[in-house]
């Protein structure tokens, strides 16, 4: 929000929006909130012209749609890990062939082992992912880590990074094109703006 | 009825495919028939091809793994493809069947294309197109042709405000290879352009180690847009790739003398997804819709694979999203011009046939009890026509008037 304060967008009603998810601003911008995972959808339909999303959320769900400026904000790295003490993983893989991955990140999980050459069955879930390999659900997990005090917290050691993410400005192709001038000039502002706060 | 069957279940059908109702299916063909109209005044000739062809032979136009497409076996064991776009199997008629043509070859197509929805994602697996290519002239007269035939074809079907997008996939080679930017690279690049992904094309160029304004003019690249003289900064900044931007300006020029109004310019984020373009590509872009109305280019290299080494550029109109972006601007209000005509298939008929001779559809009723002004309401038919002593009763659903005359078929056409 102040990345768009920042920027020169009229901000005022969206801070002081509560629970109402469309809220329009006196300079003609609408602000619409919704679910991480939904603003792709939201863009990519056209029902929303521009978007700020996570690049875990990019990854996963894969949209078409244009990906203009990294905001650099809401850092945070996607990582495989297991519980502490030797990486079960190897050994795992060397007798069983397939590792168990519980994730809230199915495409990133899936892609990334099979880049990596090797086989998961990966294991869907919604919501505190640190309890799968825990309780035996899974031997380890791929999740979003931004300081790491949960995985420590719950005994899980970071194993391999997967990649960095941040929040990133997104626009549908259509708007991209028939509104370009006022895209292009709101993300160059943007860039600016989040450069300097950097 | 058999009492095997479980008649309970919903007749679903497959993912991605739609039944298209009466409504619709009327305005698809409105607004195919204008396109047909418009390809044809503009010299092109309709081909036809099959909705099957031999995988191995579509695959010749294609590099590295084979597209998304529906496959299936023939009697023989071969594979065939249900064709995933129309450019392939046109550039095969024209390559194999209009060899021997030395002249520009004009063909247009209005037909279906198939390919399987990619999982999790509700896309139509079936996409009505409509679209032309241009066969033998390689300069920019023919890309300005082409360019400004898909304006006059998407106007004249009533879109407003639509906007082309125009760039040449041999400019940003040209610049590519000034610069020095080898193979993998460029492929990298390439790969971050279409998937539309900006910060990974700038952070490619960053670790290109160019200097710095050359770094800038790469990083900006595929954000320019506007006029022609957006080319002008390329030319300035990469003298190699001066002759590209010369001829991607003249074809704009062109395309932008043969027809007025509409905003067509440069657009060097465009790229189009197939890997066989060589030269000009662009998209237009039309209000309310989330994709691209149509999208061409030109593709010199295509016809070498099915055996005519011939330049070739075109275009295809997706049906379904131009009708949806003409659809939310105007929608046809009142009753459709037709009648309902009672008894019109026993004691009326000569009736019917005035009427139907006069261009007004007739839906007749025959001798079963049938009400007449349901029927006119569910279908939307405007009148309602009963026999009423010597001449006829008429009832106007559209002004609701209710009158009498003595020949239907002379009054009905000339009411406004």
């Amino acid at each position: 929000m102040d990345a768009l304060a920042a920027a020169g967008l009229d901000v005022g009603p969206l801070r002081a929006a509560g629970r109402r998810l469309v809220v329009s601003a006196a300079d003609g911008t609408t602000y619409v909130t919704t679910r991480p995972s939904d603003v792709p959808t939201y863009v990519e339909s056209g029902a929303a012209d521009l978007g700020i999303v996570g690049k875990d959320v990019l990854h996963e769900r894969r949209p078409d749609v244009y990906e203009l400026v990294d905001l650099g904000f809401g850092g945070c790295r996607m990582v495989y890990a297991t519980v502490a003490g030797e990486d079960p993983t190897p050994g795992v893989l060397e007798h069983l062939g397939t590792v168990r991955v519980a994730t809230k990140y199915p495409v990133c999980a899936t892609e990334h082992f099979l880049s990596t050459g090797r086989e998961a069955e990966v294991i869907k879930v919604n919501g505190s992912v640190e309890l799968a390999p825990l309780a035996g659900l899974a031997d380890g997990i791929v999740d979003l880590v931004a300081t790491g005090r949960t995985l420590r917290e719950n005994g899980l050691v970071e194993r391999e990074p997967i990649f960095e993410s941040s929040a990133r400005l997104i626009a549908n192709r259509v708007s991209h094109k028939l509104r370009a001038g006022e895209i292009d000039a709101l993300s160059g502002r943007l860039e600016r703006a989040v450069g300097a706060a950097r | 009825m058999t009492e095997s069957a479980p008649q309970s279940a919903p007749a679903a059908l497959p993912a991605g495919v739609r039944d298209v109702l009466p409504v619709e299916a009327e305005e698809l063909r409105a607004v195919e028939g204008s396109l047909r109209e418009r390809f044809a005044l503009h010299g092109y000739r309709e081909v036809m091809t099959p909705v099957i062809e031999l995988a191995s032979v579509l695959e010749r136009a294609q590099e590295g793994p084979a597209a998304p497409a529906y496959r299936l076996f023939d009697d023989r064991g071969r594979v065939l493809t249900l064709r995933p776009d129309l450019t392939i199997p046109a550039a095969r008629l024209v390559a194999t069947r209009m060899a021997e043509r030395t002249g520009p070859v004009r063909v247009f197509y209005v037909a279906r294309a198939f390919r399987p929805p990619p999982a999790g994602r509700p896309r139509p697996a079936e996409e009505r197109q409509a679209g032309i290519e241009l066969v033998g002239p390689s300069g920019p007269d023919a890309d300005a042709e082409v360019i400004a035939l898909l304006v006059d074809a998407l106007t004249a079907a009533g879109l407003e405000g639509v906007r082309i997008g125009v760039a040449d996939v041999s400019l940003t080679a040209a610049v590519l290879g000034a610069l020095g930017v080898g193979a993998p690279a460029a492929g990298r690049l390439r790969g971050a352009l279409a998937a539309r992904n900006f910060v990974a094309w700038r952070r490619g160029v960053a670790t290109l180690g160019l200097a710095e304004d050359e770094a800038r003019l790469l990083a900006d690249l595929p954000t320019l847009r506007g006029g022609v003289d957006v080319l002008s900064r390329v030319e300035e900044a990469v003298p190699e790739a001066a002759a590209a931007c010369a001829r991607l300006a003249r074809a704009l020029e062109l395309a932008g003398g043969r027809d007025g109004g509409a905003d067509v310019g440069v657009d060097l984020g465009v790229l189009r997804d197939w890997p066989y373009y060589s030269g000009v590509v662009f998209e237009a872009y039309a209000p309310g819709v989330s994709e691209p109305v149509a999208v061409g280019g030109r593709y010199d290299g295509l016809g070498a694979r099915f055996g005519t080494d011939r330049a070739a550029v075109g275009f295809a109109i997706g049906l379904e999203l131009l009708h949806r972006s003409l659809a939310q601007r105007s929608r046809p209000d009142g009753p459709r011009r037709g009648v309902v005509l009672v008894g019109g298939l026993g004691p009326e008929a000569d009736t019917a046939r005035s009427l139907r001779a006069a261009g007004i559809p007739v839906a007749a009723t025959g001798d079963d009890p049938v009400d007449a002004d349901a029927a006119a309401d569910e279908d939307d038919w405007r009148y309602v026509v009963r026999r009423d002593g010597p001449g006829f009763s008429v009832r106007d659903r559209r002004s609701g008037e209710r009158f009498s005359c003595g020949r239907p078929e002379e009054v009905l056409p000339s009411r406004p």
